[in-house]
């Protein structure tokens, strides 16, 4: 580790930028300094503006009132354009590469070598883009496509990118988000060149721990507000739960009912292709077995097999005892079976239609219902809301508007009200803020003390070591081992797994 | 992140900044909050326009003569909103109608009565576009494609059924082409009973809202519970019926099949007036309002450009602009609006 560089003045000096939106204030008079060769953590529940600071030094928004200097130079009437001229750029969350374009051409993009007549020169091409990569120390074949890359080779293709642009202030987007231990090793190990390179690095994260391991600065606002910029020596995980949230969130296990003696989900020899092989697992009432395994290994294909969306080549699952014929949405959902996606975007949510009627989206159906009347609707769906704690800026906007953590209670919400027998619960808490996780982890153990039998698929060791009651392994596709979760700990777990976000 | 547009919603608490601030902005921006609010100003020009060039514009005849040609759109219009909200697409309804149309001449020409040639073409059209729905629901053919190759092998059908000539009808039908009940076209009825069962099921309907689900995101709806392919099946279904109907209203204003009358022209004036309205052509937004001022629009400029007697050469110029310039305020509208 390099220390911060403290001689020399800051690249990126922020002070008291505020920002809002038809009146709802984002940001609040935020200060912040980025240093060259600092990696420099934002932290904040979601809500609390990280997103907004970040846009605001990309030149996507334009403050309402402060000043932002690069290299001591005032500027004002920021946009993306110029803030990338001065080095300053981010690598989002959602990934932006043009997926049917090799790696080398994606590096070069907007900037592609040409020879006479301006035909490109693929040779010059392959060659710059391959000495990007390596300068960085990425080791990916230029000549693959962007889709085919996983997710953290495509964040380590659109680094590698921003660095050949000269991007020396670069804002990294949960980065490590939803990847395996392996893979998200990866990418921290890349950061950490990038800031011995020179490059002052803003990360935003919401583990803990990897930004406890990896930050040498970390800043913490809330509300829109500063909270805390210091270093990363002087502050410990407690304290930065509780300038995150404002109070201590507690997020223990609390005493359940026991499990009843009753089956309520049984899955029986599931196979599908090579993902997943001869799975079997039973689930009592009011119990909450996890499924843990690396990122993207059999757990990840259940949700598709259970819900029905497809059809697994062998194996059954009985739902309260009865048979469910497999590869078909409607009987699973006439089972009583709920399956919650970890994927809210593109499988969970109508990101157009409104708060209310995703909310009552499947209930509904349920219920078979033929008309729909949105005072009838709101009435319906405010003890939801309530329950779960979805918290909309104003009245019922389309969903789509709500930070990630809301979205996920009403994704739960959506399911968890439908009269349960078994639940599947894929990722519950992912991309969700530290308060909105302790909210929803008790929502969980709620619905397990009810009497309803919850599988829970995850790639975080804490979250299982928090809900579960026994823990089924897997790896390579197949079931690896299974333990009762009093009779392992954490570390032990993580080992067999190779799973959750270790530092 | 959430922050971007959260005020903006109509239903915001009130003493709400925005809606403070709503009186000091100049009109047009005050317009784009007011749903359609662009579209009705292009609407109000141009009818002034006219108005103001042509005195016969606001005579009464004229005027019913608009509402019975536009009428005729409405109905496939209708349709086809309640079809590209849930993420399909139909070309084939305007060549539909010219079959419905050419079969409903020859079969009354034949003999048949009219009640019976009613029920036959309403069926013949239903199963034409039930047989759409079956090619894109089980093919997973893009429905742009599946029904443009419909569309065009029913305007060669409709060709054929007429085999070259014009057939005519007599005055059968000819009472709901052309009598009016208290000032009203019966044809200008039809239409207005279509567009108000269509947009109350839109809206107060669970297949309505079904339509908007599968249209946002066609997994979740299915994942919810939503019978997915039945409500596709259903809705190609009921464009077909509308698209008969359009048919038999166009015969009975008509009074005679001539070859092609109806077929893709059309219909790619019934999909302006739906995406000139405002419904996604991505599916999961759509309003029969907007549909309804978006089939006005074009009727009344299709009108227009007849009563000042400009060179036809210039009429699908003059169309295309405006249908540009309609489009483009609709997009900027869009972006303004909650959820963008």
């Amino acid at each position: 580790m390099t220390s911060p560089a403290t001689t020399t003045g800051p690249v990126v000096r922020v002070r008291g930028v505020t920002k809002s939106f038809g009146g709802a204030a984002a940001l609040k008079g935020v200060d912040l300094d980025l240093y060259p060769g600092e990696i420099h953590a934002l932290m904040g529940m979601n809500g609390a503006g990280k997103s907004t600071l970040v846009q605001v030094l990309c030149g996507v928004h334009q403050p309402d009132g402060g000043t932002i200097e690069v290299d001591g130079h005032r500027h004002t009437g920021l946009n993306v354009r110029r803030a990338r001229g001065l080095g300053v750029s981010s690598v989002p969350q959602r990934r932006e590469l043009a997926m049917g374009l090799t790696v080398a051409e994606n590096i070069m993009l907007g900037d592609l070598p040409t020879r006479r007549f301006g035909a490109v020169d693929w040779k010059a091409v392959r060659a710059r883009a391959g000495a990007a990569l390596s300068g960085l120390g990425i080791d990916i074949d230029v000549q693959r496509v962007a889709g085919s890359l996983t997710v953290a080779e495509q964040t380590m293709v659109e680094v590698a990118r921003e660095v050949r642009r000269g991007g020396r202030v670069l804002i990294l987007d949960e980065p490590t988000a939803c990847l395996s231990a392996r893979d998200a090793g990866q990418v921290r190990a890349l950061v950490r060149r990038l800031r011995d390179e020179g490059v002052a690095v803003v990360y935003i994260s919401h583990y803990i721990d990897e930004v406890m391991s990896v930050a040498d600065r970390v800043t913490v606002l809330r509300d829109g507000g500063l909270v805390r910029s210091a270093p990363a020596a002087e502050t410990d995980p407690a304290a930065l739960v509780r300038d995150m949230v404002g109070r201590d969130v507690v997020s223990r296990r609390p005493e359940r009912p026991a499990p009843r003696d009753e089956p309520g989900l049984a899955v029986r020899g599931l196979s599908h292709g090579h993902a997943v092989r001869d799975f079997t697992v039973e689930v009592r009432k009011g119990e909450i077995v996890a499924v843990l395994g690396p990122a993207g290994d059999a757990q990840s294909r259940l949700f598709d097999l259970l819900s029905g969306r497809v059809r697994p080549d062998a194996g059954e699952v009985l739902v309260d005892g009865r048979p469910v014929p497999p590869g078909r949405v409607g009987a699973a959902l006439a089972g009583g079976l709920r399956c919650v996606t970890g994927d809210r975007r593109s499988l969970g949510l109508v990101q157009s239609m409104t708060v209310d009627e995703n909310l009552m989206l499947a209930g509904d159906r349920f219920a078979r219902r033929r008309l729909h009347r949105s005072a009838d609707l709101a009435r319906r769906a405010a003890p939801v809301r309530d329950a779960y704690g979805v918290v909309a800026l104003s009245g019922n906007p389309p969903v789509g508007s709500l930070s990630g953590g809301n979205q996920q209670k009403v994704l739960l919400g959506k399911w968890l009200e439908t009269e349960p027998v078994a639940c599947f619960l894929e990722d519950p808490t992912n991309g969700v803020d530290v308060a909105a996780m302790a909210d929803i982890h008790t929502l969980v153990d709620d619905l397990a003390a009810r009497g309803v039998a919850v599988l829970l698929a995850s790639s975080s060791a804490e979250e299982v070591m928090r809900l579960a009651d026994r823990v089924v392994v897997v790896s390579a596709g197949r079931t690896v081992g299974e333990h009762d979760i009093t009779a392992i700990t954490r570390d032990e777990l993580v080992a067999t797994a190779l799973g959750g976000q270790p530092q | 992140m959430s922050l971007k547009t959260p005020s903006a919603a109509p239903d915001v608490a009130s003493g709400g900044p925005s809606e403070r601030r709503a009186p000091s902005r100049s009109t047009a921006r005050g317009l784009l909050h007011v749903p359609h609010g662009g579209l009705v100003v292009v609407l109000i020009l141009v009818c002034v326009f006219t108005a103001l060039q042509a005195d016969a514009f606001t005579s009464s005849q004229n005027l019913l003569n608009v509402l019975r040609q536009v009428s005729v759109n409405a109905v496939i219009a209708a349709g086809l909103t309640l079809l590209m909200t849930a993420g399909g697409m139909d070309f084939s309804m305007g060549s539909n109608a010219a079959v419905t149309l050419c079969v409903g001449a020859q079969l009354i020409d034949g003999g048949w009565s009219t009640p019976a040639v009613v029920v036959v073409c309403l069926a013949l059209a239903t199963l034409i576009g039930l047989v759409n729905g079956l090619v894109v629901t089980y093919t997973r053919v893009a429905p742009f494609v599946a029904t443009l190759a419909s569309a065009m092998l029913l305007d060669g059908v409709a060709l054929l059924v007429l085999d070259g000539m014009s057939v005519t009808i007599g005055d059968k039908m000819s009472s709901l082409g052309n009598d009016e009940v208290v000032g009203v076209p019966y044809l200008t009825v039809v239409a207005v009973l279509v567009l108000a069962l269509t947009g109350v099921t839109m809206r107060f309907t669970t297949f309505g809202r079904d339509a908007f689900a599968m249209g946002g995101n066609e997994h979740v709806a299915r994942l919810s519970g939503i019978n997915v392919n039945a409500r596709k099946l259903a809705l190609y279904a009921l464009a077909g019926v509308l698209a008969g109907l359009a048919g038999l209203m166009l015969l009975s204003r008509l009074g005679a099949a001539a070859p092609n009358t109806a077929g893709l022209q059309t219909q790619l004036t019934a999909v302006a007036a739906v995406v000139i309205g405002g419904t996604s052509l991505a599916g999961g937004h759509g309003t029969v309002v907007g549909t309804v001022f978006g089939v006005v629009l074009l009727g009344v400029v299709a009108n227009a450009l007849n009563l000042l007697q400009v060179n036809s050469n210039y009429q699908l110029v003059v169309t295309g602009g405006v249908l540009l310039v309609a489009a483009i305020i609709n997009e900027v509208q869009r972006k303004s609006s909650p959820g963008h």
